[in-house]
């Protein structure tokens, strides 16, 4: 139940010619789910009763405890705690029952597990630009949660796979007995389950679309939000595609989830629908950006060094968005200079100077924008900043070697 | 996640005809541990669940409880026998003395290292630069400093896992049979299915001294080859994967913690 799961390789489900016959029938298309028939099925303080879920929840257990005690984990309390915080206002009725952990991890992704606890991963802090964004999709988590999608697909795999089974050996047997071969037949029987769990997925994906929507405009956020991070990502996605000289992949019948650009139009048309005119919604952009300040810089480093060079230009572009800053320059720097094509360094100092133009600029924009000064033969001003650096970074492992250039 | 990796890595290495299979090694001076030794069994990881009609597995929570308390109390009784004292730890925050990341750590780099140890010894993947020396696999500094901070001479890690055929799995199978009458024979669809594996590892000097698997299983629904539910069941488990523990290769001869490598 992740915010956009590992897609399964199209050919490994590939069988024979089946696929095409059974696609007819099964389709891609879906419709879209209305917020307001979104209600919550779990109250406060859920807890399972029914034999499989408890089987379920008793497996998570353990997964809990593995990921809570994970050294990828992002402990810096003011970042968890407001967290915490969010998933406490937009998780509806279950809201002070989930759990929420940060990992390090440079992926725009979240998930929530059976039992209520969810992991963001830090790409998802670097992305989202406001609160009202983070909310949204820590919303269409608590959802899943809500809407109790992970028993409900389990049941949903487990009675088809029951009847495929059955269906198979009765085929099998019955055919048999009437001297007939039907394994054409069960092949695209077993196409069609499966396609029917992807289709059953993508549904569960636009409930909680929807659900999270519905949630976040209750708490005085801007729907509009939600559909705003999908347009953020299909043209992610498209700048890293074109760098690559690739395309950005659309959806297939073989997807868990809906493809991007359905989400994005049924979110705008969710939108539209629950916002109500005269209501003042807040984005809450500036209190978004004071807390996960500290930790900004290190998402930006992770990102840029993912040598994706197309999808971290577009991101610093769009934060950039909401205004330019010295950290938003400098990584902006490291992007070309990791690039590293003909023109790159000067595009990479072009950058390093505008950078330490504002008062917020890193050290290390210092740093880089001395090497670049020397490079140009500009000794004198090259001084000057390293000097800087050497003050904003006294300890710098470089300190000795960066002295040194100076001179 | 990882762990179903090597689950099913370790599922594949074994043929799954319908009987039990053990294969353990051993570090050639291991001498398996008894009269008076202090062992720490680290959370036993032990899952219960029914095999659905459709083959899916869905775990079993109060199977698993009570497959857990059997398998705790025959690993305490079997171990009492041999004179050793036994501490079994269910969450990682219960040994005092010791953080829970500390033991978090010594945890994940002992599935590291049996992952290791299964693809190199089970899956044929084998080293020559390990032919004839046993296992020679270790933990190192931080098993060691393990030891010595909470006295204990020997660590058990220890995983079991086993499916009970559902009814309709057994329906199913026995329909496969009758089917054989016809001339669509399909039999051996797959029933109950158990897997266990357990490492130890020498606090002292944080080697892995001794690894053993245990599979047990059916390809027709219905027939169970021991139940881990049962006290009898757990026993049974307990008594395949450490029963008996095999001595290694140089500490059979006699020749007892000797320093230098084997000669030939």
């Amino acid at each position: 139940m992740c915010w956009r799961c590992a897609q399964l390789s199209r050919r490994s489900l590939l069988v024979g010619g089946g696929a095409a016959a059974a696609a007819l029938h099964t389709g891609v298309a879906h419709a879209r789910v209305r917020p307001e028939d979104m209600v919550p099925l779990v109250g406060p303080g859920y807890r399972p009763t029914e034999r499989d879920e408890l089987g379920l929840w008793k497996e998570m257990d353990r997964v809990e405890e593995e990921i809570a005690g994970s050294n990828l984990l992002i402990d810096d309390p003011k970042v968890t705690g407001y967290l915490r915080d969010l998933i406490g206002t937009v998780g509806g009725p279950a809201a002070k029952d989930f759990r929420i952990y940060l990992a390090r991890i440079p992926e725009f992704n979240a998930m929530m597990f059976p039992t209520g606890f969810a992991v963001v991963f830090s790409g998802l802090l670097l992305r989202m630009r406001n609160e009202a964004q983070l909310a949204g999709v820590i919303a269409h988590e608590s959802g899943h949660f809500l809407r109790r999608h992970m028993i409900r697909s389990w049941r949903d795999q487990k009675r088809k796979s029951d009847i495929f089974a059955i269906g198979a050996m009765l085929a099998g047997v019955g055919g048999a007995g009437a001297g007939v071969y039907l394994g054409d037949y069960v092949q695209l029987a077993q196409l069609g389950t499966i396609l029917s769990l992807f289709q059953y997925s993508r549904a569960m994906e636009a409930e909680a679309d929807a659900m999270g929507a519905k949630l976040i405009a209750e708490t005085g956020y801007p729907p509009m939000e939600m559909a705003n991070i999908w347009e953020q990502l299909i043209g992610e996605e498209n700048a890293s595609a074109r760098y690559r000289g690739k395309h950005r992949r659309k959806g297939s019948m073989f997807d868990t989830h809906p493809s991007e650009g359905s989400r994005l139009a049924d979110l705008k048309v969710d939108a539209s629908e629950i916002t109500i005119p005269g209501k003042v919604y807040d984005n809450h952009r500036a209190r978004y950006l004071a807390t996960i300040g500290s930790i900004r810089p290190m998402l930006l480093d992770d990102q840029v060094k993912l040598n994706d060079p197309g999808a971290s230009q577009y991101l610093i572009e769009t934060l950039a968005q909401d205004g330019w800053n010295g950290l938003l320059r400098f990584y902006e720097g490291e992007v070309w200079r990791l690039r590293n094509r003909d023109g790159d360094d000067v595009r990479a100092s072009q950058s390093y100077a505008a950078a330490v133009a504002y008062p917020d600029a890193p050290a290390d924009a210092w740093r880089w924008h001395g090497i670049a000064l020397m490079k140009q033969g500009r000794p004198a001003e090259a001084k000057a900043a390293f000097a800087r650096y050497l003050t904003m970074k006294p300890d710098a492992p470089d300190a000795a070697w960066v002295r040194q250039m100076a001179g | 996640m990882l762990k179903r990796g090597l689950i099913a890595a370790l599922a594949a290495s074994v043929a799954l005809a319908g009987c039990v299979q053990t294969k353990q090694f051993a570090d050639v001076q291991f001498t398996p541990p008894s009269g008076d030794y202090k062992l720490l069994v680290l959370r036993p990881d032990v899952t219960v669940g029914a095999l659905t009609t459709g083959g899916m597995v869905e775990p079993r929570a109060d199977w698993t409880d009570q497959a857990r308390s059997s398998i705790v109390q025959a690993l305490k009784a079997q171990q009492a026998a041999r004179g050793g004292n036994v501490t079994i730890i269910e969450h990682r925050n219960s040994i005092p003395g010791v953080t829970e990341q500390e033991l978090a750590d010594v945890e994940r780099l002992n599935f590291a290292v049996d992952q290791s140890i299964v693809l190199h010894k089970y899956l044929g993947d084998y080293l020559p630069t390990k032919r004839g020396k046993g296992l020679d696999w270790s933990l190192g500094a931080d098993a060691v400093m393990l030891g010595q901070k909470t006295g204990y001479d020997y660590a058990l890690f220890m995983h079991a896992e086993d499916q009970v055929a559902s009814g309709g799995r057994i329906a199913l199978g026995v329909l496969g049979l009758a089917g054989c009458f016809v001339g669509f024979c399909a039999p051996n669809i797959g029933g109950a299915h158990q897997l266990d594996y357990a490492s130890l590892v020498d606090l002292k000097t944080g080697e892995v001294v001794w690894f053993n698997v245990v599979q047990a299983g059916s390809e027709i629904p219905g027939i169970k080859f021991g139940d881990l539910r049962t006290p009898a069941g757990a026993a049974q488990m307990v008594d395949r994967l450490l029963g008996r523990m095999k001595p290694g290769k140089e500490a059979a001869k006699g020749v007892v913690m000797r320093p230098e490598p084997e000669k030939r």
